[in-house]
């Protein structure tokens, strides 16, 4: 019974330093790692909890939505989707910084989109360039000062001299030069827009145009001192235009009103726009080696829905401004408005 | 053979260690790991889709911001479960870019917008390109009053196919005074009966009690917002304020802000001097005060320019109260820009275009 006992007791004295062993090296690996146990408290777990239920809410939903989408927005796999090169010119005043915000918002919701800036600058300026980086758009960065005699002074009607042409004919250089680069040469996908930084746009519009095989057409809002301006069409085809401004011009179109295939300004390597034509006659200068009337082609549900508008940002003004500056005390220049 | 009684001492000796360590491990390790794991999700999802909007601090909630810390201390243990998150991560950002508006989430306040608004020909043009700001904002409620009888197809039709979370209120600012010409009954400023119409609607919509956060915000239809200023109001306490670009015949106005971050006086030209020298775009009042203090309204009538602001300030807080944002006040994230009124001589008495277009 002795022996039987001693025995029993060896076992449990053995058994108990096993255990208390392992428990030891259990406590001693724990302390190797980072332990954040001071922290981890009800409220905590509950947060995480509650915040875990609600991103797989989020990506139920996106998964939802996803699927009632199109198949065609693959982010991940080479997307069909012809890009649209939209070229912005534009240029150092009060409301640019707004102007482009604004409509950085906008193309922030169009897929495969590409932005070409070009600014009216001898120097590509931090105001763009930051703009540019935090917008999270996929974009171009370029800058082309406008000669002298061409560049509107500060009492110049709009209408005095033509704005941009330098700037979108810059823009046209650098996407011949940079698609040329491209393997499949003139073979490539994608529709160019010129698209000023005061105008309104849809992100129908955006839509429409992407499949544009040569050169296509749609009204505009509030331009050629009317409500609208839009290609008359008939058939299918279109057959003149409605507009209240020299309706005889080739193309009395406005800038915003139209939009040509990358394969169209890859073939026509020299069409550009011509900064010595007469008023109102841009767009045809740069259209007429390019296209027929009848060639183009009507969107917007046969130019009936007005999807773009010719809006105008109005000059802020600066009356006390102006007078504090000449007393020494105008507002901190390092204010980036 | 082993006794009952020897098996009962066993187990009695035994079972005190096996409960203490496996308590232990429960408490210890597990929510250890879930920490770690979870954060680094919920940091990659939850925070980087507001990032895409460029927003450095993302404020959640206090709780958030410490998980943010603690995950960031962690990131280097968890880099090796980034390659492969790396693809869904991808994904869910670029479709919050294009999934239109942003899912709901339950923990960010709500933003409720005040917009007036009334027919003129840019409207639609505004009110489109305004939707297409607001559609990149989460947890957003477009209040839209019409001035005007009763609401219009084409504000209806706009908010539908925008898919934002909006409601669609009219009511119009009578005209007679305009005519009488009665310079001793000025008329009423525009856009201040729709504005306490939707004031009016939070009101009876929301209940004081309850805990929906949400912020009042207006917003003129033909101003300029960046991103960043959404962000910047979600966290407002009482009344938060930052400068607004354009105002007041300057480049910007601003309040002024002392060392402790206390607004103390207003940096403007035109009247400062005022109880809130502000414009309508440079404050956020919590929705919490605004159904705290029911009767605090913008003031109809006898109110002189530029003290419409003040109007309704003055009654739900005082200078002390509010909150500098947009870094102490010295960002603008809000520009007066104003649309020009478009010259439509062409279109003659009769008119030259198809009046059933819409523009």
């Amino acid at each position: 019974m002795a022996t039987r006992m001693k025995l029993k007791l060896k076992t449990v004295f053995v058994l108990y330093f096993m255990v208390s062993l392992m428990g030891l090296v259990y406590a001693l690996m724990q302390l190797g790692q980072r332990c954040d146990c001071t922290e981890h408290d009800m409220p905590k777990d509950r947060t995480i909890s509650r915040l875990r239920g609600e991103l797989h809410r989020l990506q139920e939903q996106m998964r939802k939505s996803e699927a009632t989408k199109q198949p065609q927005k693959q982010p991940l796999k080479p997307t069909p989707l012809p890009i649209i090169y939209v070229i912005t010119p534009t240029y150092a005043r009060l409301v640019q910084k707004a102007e482009l915000t604004r409509l950085s918002q906008t193309f922030l919701h169009v897929p495969q989109l590409h932005w070409i800036v070009v600014e009216d600058s001898p120097h590509k300026t931090p105001l763009v360039t930051d703009l540019l980086v935090k917008s999270g758009l996929t974009y171009t960065h370029l800058h082309m000062p406008t000669a002298k005699d061409r560049k509107m002074q500060e009492g110049d009607p709009s209408w005095l001299k033509p704005r941009g042409v330098e700037q979108r004919n810059e823009g046209l250089r650098w996407l011949r030069e940079d698609r040329r680069a491209q393997p499949g040469g003139d073979n490539q996908q994608g529709v160019v827009y010129f698209a000023d930084d005061d105008n309104t746009y849809s992100l129908q519009i955006f839509e429409e145009m992407r499949n544009t095989m040569r050169v296509s057409v749609w009204p505009v809002g509030l331009v050629g001192g009317m409500k609208y301006e839009r290609p008359v069409v008939e058939g299918g085809k279109v057959v003149r235009f409605h507009t209240g401004w020299r309706p005889s011009r080739p193309f009395p179109l406005d800038m915003a009103g139209f939009a040509v295939s990358l394969k169209l300004v890859l073939t026509n390597a020299e069409a550009c726009f011509d900064g010595e034509a007469p008023m109102g006659f841009l767009e045809s200068s740069f259209l007429q080696g390019l296209v027929t009337m009848d060639e183009l082609e009507p969107k917007a549900d046969n130019c009936s829905k007005v999807l773009v508008w010719h809006t105008r940002t109005e000059k802020p003004k600066m009356k006390r401004e102006e007078a504090l500056q000449a007393q020494g005390l105008g507002s901190d220049p390092a204010v980036e408005v | 053979m082993p006794k009952r009684r020897d098996i009962l001492a066993i187990v009695l000796i035994v079972l005190p260690w096996t409960l203490l360590i496996t308590v232990w491990h429960q408490s210890a390790i597990a929510p250890l790991l879930a920490i770690r794991k979870a954060c680094h999700h919920l940091v990659k999802e939850i925070f980087i889709i507001p990032e895409r909007l460029a927003v450095r601090h993302h404020r959640l909630s206090d709780d958030g911001v410490e998980r943010r810390r603690e995950a960031g201390g962690q990131a280097q243990d968890s880099k090796e479960y980034c390659a492969s998150d790396k693809d869904i991560v991808e994904v869910v950002r670029t479709e919050y870019v294009y999934t239109r508006p942003p899912p709901w989430s339950d923990v960010l306040p709500t933003i409720h917008i005040i917009t007036p608004t009334y027919s003129r020909p840019v409207q639609k043009a505004e009110l489109t390109r305004l939707a297409n700001t607001f559609l990149h904002v989460p947890n957003l409620h477009w209040i839209l009053v019409e001035d005007s009888q009763r609401r219009t197809p084409l504000v209806t039709r706009l908010l539908r196919e925008t898919g934002l979370n909006y409601t669609h209120l009219n009511v119009e600012t009578p005209r007679n005074y305009k005519l009488r010409g009665d310079t001793r009954d000025p008329r009423i400023p525009r856009g201040t009966m729709q504005r306490n119409l939707a004031l009016r609607w939070l009101r009876e919509t929301f209940n004081a009690n309850s805990s929906q956060a949400g912020i009042v915000y207006f917003a003129d239809d033909d101003n300029t917002y960046s991103l960043e200023l959404f962000e910047e109001m979600r966290s407002t306490r009482k009344v938060s304020v930052w400068p607004v670009a354009f105002v007041g015949g300057l480049r910007y106005e601003s309040p002024k802000v002392n060392a402790a971050g206390k607004v103390y006086g207003w940096k403007t030209v035109f009247d400062p001097h005022r109880p809130f020298a502000i414009d309508m775009a440079g404050f956020a009042i919590n929705l919490r005060l605004i159904l705290f203090k029911p009767q605090a309204y913008f003031k109809l009538r006898g109110v002189k320019g530029g003290y419409q602001e003040s109007s309704l300030l003055r009654e739900l807080v005082t200078l002390n109260d509010l909150e500098p944002k947009a870094a102490n006040c010295t960002k603008i994230l809000v520009w007066h820009t104003r649309t020009e009124k478009p010259v439509l001589v062409n279109e003659g008495k009769k008119g030259f275009t198809d009046p059933n277009v819409e523009i």
